[in-house]
């Protein structure tokens, strides 16, 4: 750099920034999808294409688009929605595809918009669209700024920078950016809990590839060539070893990742005075070697986002000492906090569930006695489901009465879970009906099925690990307008004013089950039986009023046991309706109000529990002759 | 294009077989590594080159003939592949794991970084020579009525055939073969029953990476060797015809599917312009990806393990 006289030290410094914008661009582009949502993709380059291509092709086939006053910003925006559409295009076939399949889908689009633009004569094959700007009469200007040096092009691509890194920052750390981490976790416990987890993928598929789409505009404007080598995969995997590098989920993180790999051209050709051959190879190989230490040493990458950070510090400890956790002391007094709650309290707590109890003319508290004359929320009739030759469930007819807790328990592979799926739409039945509410909900999605009020736990919990606890139950709480992509923009105080309760709200779920203390802590360094409570307070955020846990007390010590049956009562006496699947007995005969037995797909038997332990066939047969 | 006559479509036909057979061999080689150990790795397009460069010097430094140079440079390869399996992958994929990142994307990375320094520091070891040879394989064409194919050709064909029965045949008929399939099935579980897994993924990048060093000294062989010899071409299809083949497909499967691939590519040029092969074969896989049906096997299993058990 010595011997640069001043205004050539301003463009040049002037062509790097611009180099890191375009690559911030990328890079942010690529983190909201992958970072946030867990979409892999190594195909960014290629919607950056789709935006430069899209631009050179409009400025020298009809140097009139220019003569708007938005100028070049006019043709950068087009490009900008042509990569969006095709991005929302391959969403449709990557919205059920796993990490290795997304690669090789991306990886096959890649190469695929390559070979395209390589072979279209009018895109001018290997040799790209030249010379962009001189070929038109006035250069290319924005607003009447010329951009014509590395200097000028700054102040634009810093407002563009500013706008897509706001937007990233607006989706990403968000109720909306918290649906997409929930999605990155995982898929069917955001579909449980009401969220349309495709037409999230397609936003968010669709959001960053314009956002890319853009950045390959600017770097065309900035170059004033539209070229195969700008965009090819290698670009591509540049950009993913930018956001791996600086941290996924991290959008500060992606700036450093961009920041160093784009400076170490300087560093190289400059100040270690390397032969330009030599350096170009040297750097190279500096960068592979980099990305590999980084790797080893920090795998979250630089900049780790928050949560990742503290259960990489979680997991640590708890490899050291694995048996000391005990239980939150409030939970072994749950009792004594459950006297001390007056009835104001519970309403806090549970708002919803009480006015539906409060509607119930009967009122008093639901027990036993109510079962045979408490309405019926959920009707199921002759519901059928075959797998080739396996009867899973077969022509079962189930009720479900308000404020009751119904059990559906038999042996292994009976088929009780496939019910679960089978009423909640993750299976679809091949013959039957369920009613909700007098509505038949055959045929609609999980999602669809949660949003009417019918929400289900897992037996393995299929809690959000690298969430915080408190972000779980918020992923409960539904009708959040910051959920939305238009009311997250469009109406921003609301979105605030919102998000706030829902926190409040989430807070007061946790307490009910008595995690209120671990609100800060990552999901996925709670101890199993902890994991299974924040599952409970987070089905409970869903305020449905029917809601289907499956094995509540399974592989969880005794001690918690009895404050989850504990909770699962109140939750009776709130006036919700509650069917478990279950296979411990005595925690059948503590709650239910109601039990269906089952056997190979079938329903052989229902009653009380009472009843069905005096059937002579089910006591020897399952339940052990006393 | 041109005219659809029998000796055209004949030779089209051979051309398409033996080029699948290049294919089948990497695609073999690839889908072992990935499907036993789940690294995605693009620096097996590296072992590829490295090989050839590899054979190349041996002939060309010492007079070595064909044979042997093949084999030193396919097992260089293997060494190569084994190193990067045991110095980066295994502790990355044990560092991924403890912070609960996506080992996956880790690996592909890391793998990345690879490609990158091999790479680059094969462009720099060779920087003054422009393009590198393989000695020793004197190639004649062969007229076999209406189509020509070559010795070369020939050569590689057996080759292929033999290395892909063999692979069937360890994997099938030897204690190490079981142990692979084991891991591939379930890693933690092998390790209840005493197989080390982390050995098992040092003997598929071993087979892996000289299944690549073989295919890659054939292609050097038919042209020459340069820095870029196993990207873009060779590694995608390699990476095509694992997937399309499925992963934990037995190796003869595999190499069919790789002919088939060939075959395909090109019948296409009757159809499309020589430029457009290449967009054929990735719009197959973008279509295979895409409208790949459910999984209805795979399904059945996870949504009824006990039922399965019971019966």
């Amino acid at each position: 750099m010595i011997g640069m006289d001043v205004p050539q030290l301003i463009q040049t410094s002037a062509t790097y920034a611009d180099n890191i914008m375009i690559f911030v661009v990328f890079a942010f582009s690529l983190n909201l999808l992958q970072g946030y949502a867990g979409q892999v993709s190594v195909a960014p380059a290629a919607f950056g294409a789709i935006g430069g291509y899209t631009l050179g092709y409009l400025v020298i086939n009809d140097t009139s688009i220019l003569n708007t006053p938005l100028g070049a910003l006019l043709p950068m925006i087009i490009g900008m929605f042509g990569a969006a559409i095709v991005g929302a295009l391959v969403a449709f076939p990557a919205l059920r595809l796993t990490t290795e399949w997304l690669i090789l889908l991306t990886l096959a689009v890649q190469t695929i918009v390559i070979s395209l633009v390589q072979t279209v004569s009018k895109l001018g094959g290997t040799y790209g669209l030249q010379n962009i700007s001189t070929g038109t009469y006035a250069g290319l200007q924005v607003f009447g700024k010329s951009l014509d040096q590395p200097a000028d092009m700054f102040p634009l691509f810093l407002v563009l920078t500013l706008i897509v890194a706001a937007v990233c920052w607006r989706m990403g750390e968000s109720p909306y950016g918290r649906v997409l981490r929930g999605i990155r976790e995982d898929e069917i416990a955001c579909r449980s809990l009401g969220k349309n987890v495709f037409l999230y993928k397609t936003v968010v598929f669709g959001v960053t590839a314009g956002m890319a789409g853009l950045a390959g505009a600017m770097q065309v404007i900035n170059i004033s060539v539209a070229s195969p080598p700008l965009f090819d995969f290698s670009i591509s995997s540049t950009i993913v070893a930018m956001v791996v590098i600086g941290g996924a989920g991290n959008l500060w993180g992606s700036i450093i990742g961009v920041a160093v790999l784009v400076l170490m051209e300087p560093l190289f050709e400059h100040v270690l005075n390397f032969g330009a051959d030599q350096a170009a190879l040297w750097r190279l190989i500096a960068f592979g070697a980099m990305l590999i230490i980084v790797l080893l040493v920090r795998p979250a990458g630089l900049l780790p986002d928050k949560v990742t950070r503290s259960l990489g510090k979680t997991l640590a400890k708890t490899k050291d000492k694995p048996d000391d956790f005990v239980p939150h002391p409030d939970l072994e007094e749950m009792h004594v906090i459950e006297e001390h709650l007056t009835p104001a309290d519970k309403v806090q707590v549970m708002p919803r569930a009480v006015a539906i109890a409060d509607k119930n003319s009967n009122g008093q508290s639901a027990g036993t006695a109510v079962t045979g004359t408490a309405d019926v929320v959920l009707t199921v009739k002759g519901l059928s489901k075959r797998f080739g030759g396996i009867v899973a469930a077969e022509n079962l007819d189930i009720e479900l009465r308000r404020g009751t807790i119904t059990a559906l328990v038999g042996p292994n592979g009976a088929g009780k879970t496939t019910v679960f799926n089978l009423i909640t739409g993750a299976i679809r039945p091949d013959a039957g009906e369920v009613f909700l509410g007098g509505e038949n909900i055959v045929g609609l999605t999980p999602d669809k099925v949660a949003k009417r009020g019918m929400a289900r736990s897992f037996q393995a919990v299929r809690i959000f690990p690298r969430l915080s606890v408190l972000e779980n139950v918020a992923l409960g709480v539904q009708h959040q307008p910051g959920e939305k992509i238009v009311q997250l923009f469009g109406n921003i105080p609301r979105t605030m004013k919102v998000e706030k309760e829902v926190r409040e709200r989430s807070r007061e779920w946790l307490s009910f089950v008595g995690m209120a203390d671990f609100v800060d802590q990552p999901a996925g360094g709670l101890a199993f039986g902890q994991q299974k409570l924040v599952a409970l307070a987070r089905v409970l955020a869903t305020e449905a009023e029917v809601l289907l846990l499956d094995e509540p007390a399974s592989g969880i010590d005794h001690q918690w046991v009895n404050v989850m049956l504990g909770l699962i009562e109140q939750i009776r006496e709130q006036g919700r309706t509650v069917c478990i699947v279950e296979h411990n007995l005595h925690v059948v005969e503590r709650l239910a109000d109601h039990t269906y037995f089952m056997e190979l797909g079938r329903i052989t038997a229902q009653g009380s529990f009472a009843e069905l332990t005096t059937d002579k066939r089910l006591a020897e047969a399952y339940f052990g002759t006393a | 294009m041109g005219s659809v006559n029998f000796g055209n479509f004949a030779q089209l036909l051979a051309d398409g077989i033996f080029n699948g057979t290049a294919y089948g061999l990497i695609g073999v080689g690839f889908s072992i590594i990935l499907s036993v150990s789940g690294r995605f790795h693009i620096a097996y397009a590296m072992t590829y080159t490295l090989a050839a460069y590899v054979a190349a010097w041996m002939g060309t430094q010492f007079g070595m003939p064909f044979w042997p140079a093949l084999l030193i440079g396919a097992l260089a390869a293997a060494v190569a592949g084994a190193l990067m399996e045991r110095l980066i992958y295994l502790p990355l994929s044990l560092r991924a794991l403890s912070v609960g990142s996506d080992p996956l994307l880790i690996m592909f990375v890391a793998s990345l970084g690879l490609t990158v320094i091999l790479r680059n520091g094969i462009a720099l070891a060779t920087l003054s020579q422009s393009s590198v040879n393989i000695q020793g394989f004197s190639n004649q064409g062969l007229n076999w009525g209406p189509i020509t194919v070559t010795t070369l050709n020939l050569t590689m064909f057996v080759t292929t055939w033999v290395l892909v029965f063999g692979l069937w045949a360890l994997l099938n008929l030897t204690s190490l073969g079981r142990m692979v399939r084991a891991v591939r099935a379930n890693w933690e579980m092998s390790l209840c029953v005493g197989i080390d897994p982390s050995l098992i993924f040092v003997a598929v990048f071993v087979i892996g990476s000289f299944f690549s060093g073989v295919a890659g000294v054939f292609s050097a062989t038919f042209s020459s060797a340069t820095p870029e010899l196993g990207l873009n071409g060779p590694f995608f299809y390699a990476l095509v015809v694992a997937f399309v083949a499925g992963l934990t497909s037995g190796p003869i499967r595999i190499a069919l599917v790789g002919v088939a691939l060939g075959v395909v590519e090109a019948m296409s040029t009757l159809f499309l312009p020589t430029q457009f092969t290449p967009l054929v074969v990735f719009a197959i896989l973008f279509f295979y990806v895409a409208l790949r049906p459910v999984n209805f096997k795979e399904l059945r299993r996870k949504m009824l393990p006990k039922a399965q058990v019971a019966t």
